[in-house]
């Protein structure tokens, strides 16, 4: 394998593994913080492609606009469904169940509403002019497209990393995934901190659905499609574990990047063996959170 | 209550199973469509021996096990007369086998594994689509053209793993080898159904620089794949070669001006071929009936419900199977997708209908709008060139 071949593929997986964090990030956050698994990700996911979808080609607003009005129509969604729906069976004793059966009922109720709103046709997004075509040099290719998605995730991890250390919502959010009652006696407004951090989550999905429609088609039943490589990423990041979901996406991209080049009959294996193999020699994830001791 | 009630209407019940959700829903609802509108034209001129045709539909989910649950309430509570549809090849030859034992007609009409007409026939199945078989001969043909005119040797496959992906290549090399084609194989790739990501595979198909790449995605997936790769010049270094699904319309209209052109596609039913009356007329009725053009899979449905019909008449009653088969086996009739001088018929061999191939090329044309590419150019493939031959059929029992 010549050098730019090798430049070339590594930045493939690097374009995918952005994706699979951008869509993971969400999901391990509302984990990490509320002990939620949101199965409905993916579709607030689906949301903001076809509010992307609604703004860019059938209103003809810019695809900047809607990739922001994307992200916020598909966060205002999900704390309506936390504080409509989830907020109420937080605490109950076989919540694991409840969860899994409300946000599993979210996926196929907000299916169906786009059918209603948009029908089953493949719809499209038309990538802005500035990112059309490819920078090249010396043999290597890369789609402006694909460049302008690994920065935007990496400004993403910054922000990220700013808000969850930097500031005072961010340690809230940090120290009510340790301990809710802590902080409640505290004074801090829990169930508002919990709406937010889903609010925040799912308008990262909404956006990275915008941001991904270009490249992909919009359909309905978009949302069940991700929500598979996204838990991948989540149990190898150690549930909850923000930083743990950047590495595991990053791990998972070029796995599965390299593993076409080399055994192209086997490719979409690795993923999964390489969650098979976690979960066998370090059940809780390779980057697991850290545990409060309760004394 | 009313003494009319009690009149007994002749009816032939239809128990059709489409998917109406996830990717393959737009399949399922335009088939609903064509065969319910197939249904009204039927029974505006009185129905079939006097008896009424009926349509009705549950969604498959996709799902073989749901599927035969559903047919089988249909056979034993809802008394259909036929069993109808069907977008996933999985699920047909789960319902082939429900077919056989309750002896219950299954008319196919789109899922395209060639299996269920070859290796799994069984008496009470028939298919008024074509299926992959058909298209790859037909696609081996045009390669076999073409290296006349654009010398090329080197093909690289890619395709979703599983059964239909897997179905297209053995086909297409079985047929370039029948129509004595020299190539070389310089990579298969095959990603997961449903995959969203296609970059890696882009770039690692061209770092393989074959001559052709060919590809057997369907629906979103042809979409997700032609949009990644056009940055990365792939159709301009290789020839896009899509002979079973690529150009069905769902993929034109979604793509509008970034489908690339030049690209060789094809598709079962073509919205802008053959240039006939009838087909001018299908297309233009389903647009006025639902708003948009048809996807390929609603001719599939509206000349199924038109192949009930014509054997009804002909047996006089929708009631005797055994009547039935023998009324479909070699049953000619005209269907929109038949060009000039043409007529596809049920071969009673193997229970296909036995139709001509188109293979065109993306090129401007804005008369089927959101579509903004049509196929053009045609390359037409007869009827008889593209059965599978007897070895071929021996082979895979």
């Amino acid at each position: 394998m010549d050098l730019s071949f090798f430049v070339v593929q590594l930045l493939s997986g690097l374009t995918m593994a952005t994706f699979l964090f951008l869509i993971a990030s969400g999901l391990t956050l509302i984990f990490g913080v509320g002990k939620v698994f949101n199965f409905a990700h993916g579709s607030f996911f689906m949301l903001g492609a076809y509010a992307g979808y609604q703004l860019s080609s059938v209103w003809g607003q810019s695809f900047w606009l809607s990739l922001v009005a994307g992200g916020i129509f598909a966060g205002v969604l999900g704390m309506l469904a936390e504080f409509l729906f989830l907020r109420r069976i937080y605490g109950r004793a076989d919540e694991g169940g409840f969860q899994i059966l409300l946000t599993y009922s979210f996926i196929l109720i907000i299916d169906d509403l786009v059918k209603l709103v948009w029908g089953t046709e493949y719809k499209s997004l038309a990538k802005p002019a500035v990112l059309q075509g490819a920078f090249s040099f010396s043999g290597i290719v890369i789609p402006r497209y694909n460049v302008a998605v690994i920065l935007i995730g990496l400004a993403v991890v910054v922000a990220a990393w700013w808000f969850l250390n930097r500031t005072r919502a961010g340690r809230i959010a940090r120290a009510s995934a340790l301990d809710r009652e802590m902080l409640a006696v505290l004074g801090v407004n829990v169930p508002m901190t919990m709406t937010l951090v889903f609010g925040i989550a799912t308008a990262l999905a909404g956006m990275t659905g915008v941001l991904a429609a270009p490249l992909r088609s919009v359909t309905p039943g978009a949302g069940i499609e991700v929500i598979i490589d996204s838990l991948i990423v989540v149990v190898l990041g150690g549930l909850g574990n923000f930083w743990g979901a950047w590495l595991a996406a990053l791990l998972l991209g070029e796995v599965n990047s390299f593993a076409v080049v080399f055994v192209p009959k086997w490719a979409t294996l690795f993923s999964y063996l390489v969650m098979a193999l976690t979960l066998l020699f370090k059940p809780e994830g390779l980057f697991a959170p850290r545990k409060v001791r309760r004394v | 209550m009313h003494a009319s009630a009690f009149a007994q209407e002749k009816v032939v019940k239809i128990g059709a199973l489409y998917p109406m959700s996830g990717r393959a829903g737009i399949y399922g609802m335009d088939s609903v469509a064509a065969a319910e509108m197939a249904i009204e034209e039927i029974n505006a001129k009185g129905g079939a021996a006097g008896y009424k045709l009926q349509l009705i539909n549950t969604d498959d989910k996709s799902k073989p096990d749901y599927a035969v649950t559903v047919a089988k309430r249909y056979i034993s509570d809802d008394k259909v007369n036929f069993l109808f549809g069907v977008v996933s090849s999985a699920v047909g030859l789960a319902l082939t086998e429900v077919s056989k034992q309750e002896k219950k007609i299954f008319i196919g009409t789109d899922h395209a594994a060639t299996e269920l007409t070859a290796q799994n026939l069984q008496p009470y199945y028939f298919r008024v689509a074509n299926n992959t078989f058909q298209s790859m001969a037909a696609g081996a043909l045009y390669l076999k053209e073409l290296a006349q005119t654009k010398p090329w040797k080197t093909i690289a496959y890619i395709g979703p793993d599983y059964a239909y992906g897997h179905a297209q290549i053995e086909e297409l090399k079985f047929n370039l080898d029948r129509f004595g084609v020299k190539y070389q194989m310089v990579g298969e790739f095959w990603p997961k159904l449903f995959e969203a990501d296609y970059t890696s595979y882009i770039t690692s198909i061209m770092q393989a620089k074959p001559d052709i790449v060919v590809s057997g995605f369907w629906g979103g997936d042809t979409v997700a794949f032609i949009k990644q790769a056009a940055p990365y010049g792939l159709f301009e270094k290789s020839l896009y070669f899509h002979p079973d699904a690529g150009g069905n319309y769902e993929l034109l209209s979604a793509m509008g001006d970034s489908l690339p052109l030049g690209l060789v596609l094809s598709a079962r039913h073509h919205n802008n071929w053959p240039d006939t009356a009838m087909n001018k007329d299908y297309v233009a009725k389903f647009h006025k009936k639902t708003g948009r053009y048809p996807t390929y899979s609603a001719e599939g449905a509206y000349v199924g419900v038109y192949a009930i019909a014509e054997a009804v008449k002909k047996v006089g009653n929708p009631n005797d199977s055994d009547a039935l088969v023998k009324a479909l086996e070699g049953m000619k009739f005209q269907e929109p997708e038949d060009p000039e001088g043409f007529v596809s018929y049920i071969d009673p061999a193997s229970h296909q209908m036995v139709q001509v191939q188109a293979i065109g090329v993306t090129m401007p044309n804005t008369d089927y709008p959101p579509a903004t590419r049509m196929l053009g150019n045609w390359k037409i493939y007869k009827a008889e060139d593209l059965l599978p031959p007897k070895e071929w059929i021996e082979k895979k029992k």
